[in-house]
């Protein structure tokens, strides 16, 4: 009996906790359901149009007010991105100063206030689990009535109690979810502070060509040669489409042929895509394709979209899957035909082939181990150097400013070329190293070789493998088709209206070597 | 005053007909808001989303109950079609005829009473405004007041009753385009009428090969050499959407290399066209964009859709133009990714590559006089006769019986080819001359040249010139890929495991002769 009324005692005792614990839980977290609903959800609202995630543009956009006012409900995510929440608490400095640099709208001490909560509430939820635990283990044998009568009331006091507190906990771990999807990358440490302006330029090659007459711009060369037809196309589709025609036809083979020809001799693997990919897929690579000013065309009635860059079907290749670290590096050149709406784009260069809605490009992409990303990022930058220098064209290669990086980029190097007509350098590609922020969404782990000789003594599932770790991406443009046509045409016009190809181009349109006006 | 009496006797007598006229004419137009509001409805609504427009598919489907449930709100139509509504009344036999023999659900008795009303009503709309103009002329110069307020009086009341017939104009000859564009291309003499079943087998080259082996299908070859990855694209993208991989990608770029190298020695001009695309321009070329089973991928938020053919944008390229005939013939070969959403193709053969979502296409257009149709659809079937066979294929060319004929099909020659995986002929390619079903549409004309000799006696505009006529157009398939790379793989595939790469695309894949397993 007093073992009974001990375990009644011990019973009434958690009862009797569960309320005040209850209580202490709705002061830590006022009403999280309300907490989550008000004066969270302008910025929720807000985030659900974030601009921080990576447009395709270069720049980080700043959110407008506009876009701040259009307040959607708060949903659960799609989908959940590995982040290493702990980590960023351990270094929330380092973390607030990245943010700051990058631009970015995160909002860190959110973050970490709802992180906080996150971890009290789990502290909370698996307390009173283990009460209730504790509750049906003294169930167990038998009992005087009344005692198993307080028994019963205690256990079912306390299971309402946790299904109440665990469904905030799944809110509370939604919305820190998403806060934290907010953040952007880390930075890699060379990589220069400011905006756009405090890029700095690694190689420069050749020089700014001279011409002894009056250059052309490649619209009016497209024009002269027959090359493209941008009037029936604003009549068949819209502004910023085109047709083209006749040799640019052959002149986009071969830039593809030949991008994908050197590219995988030198061990990348071709691949050609899917254009149509799921909404989250887009997402977890880091683009946003929702909103106002999204650049991204949604297919109607379904969850799928139209592919910005080859990037998102390559990375979603490998999406949930645990590769074996011998697999690695996995290099992939990839061709598609990539469209973008580039909306709020109206202002900008859209003169001609430089900004349209659709186009084909050559990239490159590589899953590797995190202490190689950095050398293959080297390795992709020096190959779109070699690409371009044997092209013959004039560049420069930049490494971009903390201002002008997207969410998922560490670092990113840029290469501009010498556009005669439009009379500026002009971006032709980008090399990004997102070392784990893209896998992380993507859920793309490796699983480490043991090194040799170490033997584990246990055997069976799971003998001798040590933990998973994310893998590194990095994406590298090998041919973007409509820049490298405004540089052939502008570059390589001749005085009497003709345009030489380069050499290097000439085996893949039959040995043609001169666009001549007809 | 007799004068004036007799004005207003007549002015009397013109607001007496008015009225009657009136009468007489929502007599013949019981009220034609409602007419066109509730009796029509149920047909027009069915209209809007009719399967009688050519879906990609071959056969002309039939609409489901379902299809006819869906009513929609009448609209205007967003284009007009230069239907000749007076030769589908002088042959309106031949054109019930040609609505049986295709399964098209037209309603030719239905576009025939809206013409006679309309024809009526335009009519009546023009006496009307003869009278009003007649009242006008009693108006000038001095009048009894009296006299010029009934002449007021009158002329306000034929305005009005004009205003009123002139609606209901408009909204008649809405209606009328809207079932008129139901009505299917009309059919060559020599087209088998019939079901599929009755298509006549116009050619037959080569023989189904003999393997002294087992033969794997292309999906087993894809799995087995590296070539594709459905699965990966499942998750990324959905089903029936793949990478291509490996030589399968060099496969795709030789086919598409050749293809336009091939066709355009021919003398057509390669394009490489706009894949988003304004719906008006599907909807002109005989495609139904929206409706539940549309194979047309719409964008969110736009009037624009995916092409499912460049059939779609190389038609739209001269749209709206007027074309002199010494620029006839014109012939394009064009190269797009295509999109199709393959909506009710479950349960068809949907195995690997036959059929899915998206791939690329090199696909030939002509425009050209009326007189030469017949003579341009021998000349493409004849093209893809050659290009096959240098492929080494094996298959036979169809004249397609008249159950299986799209819309715009005056005429449409298929080709099927033997897949020993598949074990059976598939479709690889279609060749249509659709005459002036488009050009009607999409309004293109061209001006006749006067023959030599004749000199008109009159100078200046339009001086010598003939009326501009309708173009034809036809298209024809030169390489559709997957479809190819089915036939390639599964033709050419060796007991070893290894596929032949044809000789005509070797040069095209760097000399690559044979994809062997890795």
């Amino acid at each position: 009996m007093l073992t009974r009324t001990c375990l009644g005692g011990g019973a009434a005792a958690a009862l009797s906790s569960l309320s005040p614990s209850i209580r202490r839980c709705s002061f830590l977290f006022p009403s999280v359901q309300q907490t989550l609903l008000l004066p969270f959800s302008p910025r929720l609202a807000s985030y659900r149009i974030s601009p921080s995630p990576r447009r395709f543009s270069a720049s980080a956009a700043v959110a407008t007010e506009e876009e701040h006012k259009v307040a959607a409900a708060v949903k659960p995510p799609q989908w959940k991105a590995a982040i290493d929440f702990k980590w960023i608490r351990d270094n929330k400095d380092v973390v607030a100063a990245n943010i700051t640099n990058r631009n970015s709208s995160a909002n860190l001490e959110l973050v970490l206030d709802l992180y906080e909560k996150f971890l009290n509430l789990q502290k909370e939820v698996e307390r009173l689990r283990a009460e209730r635990n504790a509750v049906a283990s003294k169930m167990k044998g038998k009992l005087e009535p009344s005692v198993r009568q307080a028994l019963v009331e205690e256990g079912k006091n306390l299971k309402e109690g946790l299904v109440a507190l665990e469904e905030d906990l799944v809110q509370l771990s939604d919305q820190l979810q998403l806060e934290a999807q907010c953040i952007p990358n880390s930075t890699h440490p060379d990589v220069p502070m400011g905006g756009e302006e405090s890029s700095v330029v690694r190689k420069m090659v050749g020089n700014p060509k001279e011409f002894g007459f009056d250059v052309k711009d490649h619209l009016q060369l497209g024009k002269d040669l027959d090359l493209f037809d941008f009037d029936a196309a604003a009549e068949v589709s819209g502004s910023k489409f085109y047709y083209l025609k006749n040799e640019a036809v052959l002149l986009e083979m071969a830039l593809v042929n030949w991008a994908i020809a050197q590219v995988s001799k030198r061990g990348f693997t071709p691949l050609i895509t899917p254009e149509i990919v799921r909404s989250s897929v887009v997402e977890k690579c880091g683009f946003q394709p929702r909103g106002q000013n999204t650049q991204v065309y949604s297919i109607q009635g379904s969850d799928q979209c139209l592919i910005g860059t080859a990037e998102i079907p390559v990375g979603g290749i490998h999406m949930d899957s645990i590769l074996s670290e011998s697999d690695l590096p996995l290099k992939y050149v990839a061709y598609s035909h990539c469209f973008r709406t580039e909306a709020g784009a109206a202002g900008a260069a859209t003169r001609g082939m430089y900004r349209v809605h659709q186009f084909s490009k050559v990239e490159m992409f590589v899953f590797c181990r995190p202490e190689d990303s950095d050398s293959y990022h080297e390795e992709l930058i020096a190959i779109e150097e070699e690409l371009f220098s044997s092209l013959g064209l004039h560049f420069k290669t930049l490494d971009m400013a903390t201002g002008d990086l997207g969410a998922p980029a560490y670092r990113k190097f840029d290469v501009e070329a010498w556009m005669p007509g439009l009379g500026r350098y002009g971006e032709i590609s980008s090399a990004s190293n997102c070392t784990d922020y893209q896998s992380r969404r993507l859920g793309i782990r490796f699983r480490p070789t043991p090194p040799e000789g170490v033997q584990n003594s246990k055997k069976g599932k799971g003998a001798g493998s040590a933990p998973t770790r994310f893998v590194h991406t990095l994406n590298a443009t090998a041919c973007a088709v409509p820049r490298m046509l405004v540089c052939l045409l502008e570059n390589f016009q001749q005085e009497n209206g003709s345009v030489i190809i380069p050499d290097v181009l000439r085996p893949y349109m039959g040995g043609l070597d001169v666009i001549s006006p007809k």
